[in-house]
């Protein structure tokens, strides 16, 4: 090998190496992260909530999934829950109340660390006993429960956060950037890369994602049907680019995700999309918690700024970290780095 | 423009590989889903217990590879005093709010991807399992003397057909060939049901 080859190979991994670590290990503000505990601690509270109408239904051992059907259905597998050592509906329910205990408190932030390690055993839990009533709502909550649970989660907005101020009377610096928070942060941009990747991938196998007519199989389903959207049999162009687009959408999102240029429009793309599923669909839940994911992508000062002014506590700070975070200016050096905090200088 | 404070190089060479294992594995699950290559469903085998532990082993192939037509689940019972009960789920009008609704959903949809992964393999085992299963929860639940299930299908319509007047609701829609769109489980006899291990 040449001088000039070997000095390309050592630059090459000398910049790779660059970008591994900017990505993974830049400190970042856990604004972010500490808005997406609450609002998928919410989701989380509200999908268990509702299990109550109907739990031993679910999770009994009379209910529509016997133990001896599970055990059969998940037979050399790896899937686990609670639910196998509950069996009497005084432990259930017991279980259950207390496991809505631990989510009303992940959701407020009280004593965060410990309550997103609960979130995370307690929802596989109900995944891993009732495995024919899940659905997408169920594979997202699940997700955002995993690495919530890897990043200081309640370092902002939350309870614990209020409380730190109060015993330091009262005043209290803004939470430092952290490396676990980015990490956490990373691996929900790249899990969410990855589940529009595999849901394109599969639509492209469907003839009807080619010819433009699957939005209205969507439609036309009367059983997911909440708005009626038969209207659109009229405008089969509208229905062709509706799904088109979707494809599109779904299929560039890994890529246009991260520059900074493409990355407002793809976010903007994903209100209508998820919100579509979510009002004519009638999976507002789904709809929502998907959003819920793809806000891994908002910066923290974005976030913060506008939390501030919703507030009402934002100050002149808050007011050009909006304008900068609007204008893509927080991002400092290309793709890597764009959903990255401020860089420390020495 | 000065770096950041990284963590030391062990703590990040030890992070790198998790997260590289990690992610690997966060992609095998949908990508071993089958159908999938020897190689996608080897590496599947090594990483399954985390994958299927961390409960990775999903396809996220929403609505693909096309939005098809749904399945309900009519139930015909003989109560404790003889009478007939006929129900089905999921109900619009008696699964509220809607997060309940797409439970039930889910739970005839799942009898019907059990039915098709059954024919696939070619062995009815777990389908019968699974009907049963669900026919016992309604024999406790309503002290059924005998439960009979009905896997009905769902069609959608044509864009003509809805543009000509026809609604979603259409009868022809769900029993234009009753023996296609139709499957049936049962009956099954509410002693022997409650009999069964849980």
């Amino acid at each position: 090998m040449s001088t000039v080859d070997e000095s390309y190979v050592r630059h090459w991994s000398r910049d790779v190496l660059g970008a591994w670590n900017r990505f993974w290990f830049t400190p970042a503000d856990p604004a972010t992260l500490s808005l997406i505990r609450i609002l998928a601690g919410a989701m989380l509270f509200y999908t268990h909530l509702i299990w109550s109408l109907d739990l031993e239904a679910f999770f009994g051992p009379d209910g529509w999934f016997s133990i001896s059907f599970v055990r059969m259905y998940q037979a050399g597998g790896y899937g686990w829950s609670y639910f196998w050592w509950l069996t009497s509906p005084a432990a259930m329910w017991t279980a259950h109340i207390l496991a809505l205990i631990v989510f009303a408190m992940f959701t407020l932030g009280l004593f965060s660390r410990t309550t997103a390690v609960l979130a995370f055993i307690i929802t596989c839990s109900y995944v891993g006993r009732a495995p024919g009533a899940l659905f997408g709502l169920d594979q997202i909550n699940r997700l955002l429960a995993m690495y919530l649970m890897l990043g200081p989660c309640g370092a902002a907005y939350s309870l614990d956060r209020l409380w730190a101020k109060r015993r330091a009377g009262g005043q209290l610096p803004q939470a430092p950037p952290s490396v676990a928070a980015n990490v956490a942060i990373r691996l929900i941009q790249i899990h969410m890369c990855i589940i529009y990747f595999f849901a394109a991938v599969g639509k492209l196998n469907g003839t009807a994602w080619w010819t433009g007519t699957a939005m209205w199989l969507a439609f036309a389903n009367y059983e997911y049907q909440s708005v009626d959207m038969t209207w659109t049999a009229h405008w089969p162009l509208l229905l062709n680019l509706m799904t088109h687009v979707t494809v599109f959408w779904e299929l560039t999102y890994w890529a246009l995700i991260w520059p900074r240029l493409s990355r407002p429009v793809m976010l903007l793309l994903a209100v209508p999309l998820h919100m579509g599923i979510a009002i004519c669909l009638g999976m507002v839940t789904f709809g929502l918690v998907m959003l819920f994911g793809n806000l891994a992508f908002v910066p923290p000062s974005f976030v913060r700024a506008s939390i501030g002014r919703l507030t009402g506590k934002q100050g002149r700070g808050a007011e050009q970290a909006l304008s900068s975070a609007a204008a893509g200016a927080t991002i400092r050096r290309g793709a890597l780095s764009a959903a990255g905090p401020r860089r420390k200088r020495h | 423009m000065s770096e950041p404070t990284y963590p030391r190089p062990a703590i990040r060479a030890l992070v790198s590989v998790l997260v590289a294992l990690h992610v690997f594995a966060v992609f095998l699950g949908p990508f071993a889903l089958p159908p999938s290559s020897d190689l996608a469903a080897g590496s599947f085998r090594l990483f399954q217990p985390y994958v299927q532990g961390a409960f990775l082993d999903t396809g996220y192939r929403f609505f693909a590879p096309e939005p098809g037509p749904s399945h309900l689940v009519r139930y015909e019972l003989i109560g404790p005093d003889d009478k007939p009960i006929v129900r089905t789920f999921p109900d619009r009008n008696l699964d509220r709010p809607r997060l309940l609704y797409h439970r039930h959903f889910m739970l005839s949809e799942f009898l019907n991807t059990t039915r098709e992964m059954s024919e696939r393999r070619g062995n009815r085992e777990i389908l019968d399992a699974l009907a049963r299963s669900y026919a016992r929860h309604l024999a406790k639940r309503y002290d059924a003397k005998e439960v009979t299930l009905y896997l009905q299908q769902h069609e959608l319509p044509f864009i003509r057909d809805v543009q000509q007047g026809m609604l979603l609701t259409d009868p022809s829609l769900y029993a234009a060939d009753p023996n296609e769109k139709e499957i049936k489980f049962g009956p099954y006899r509410g002693d022997e049901l409650r009999r069964d291990e849980p």
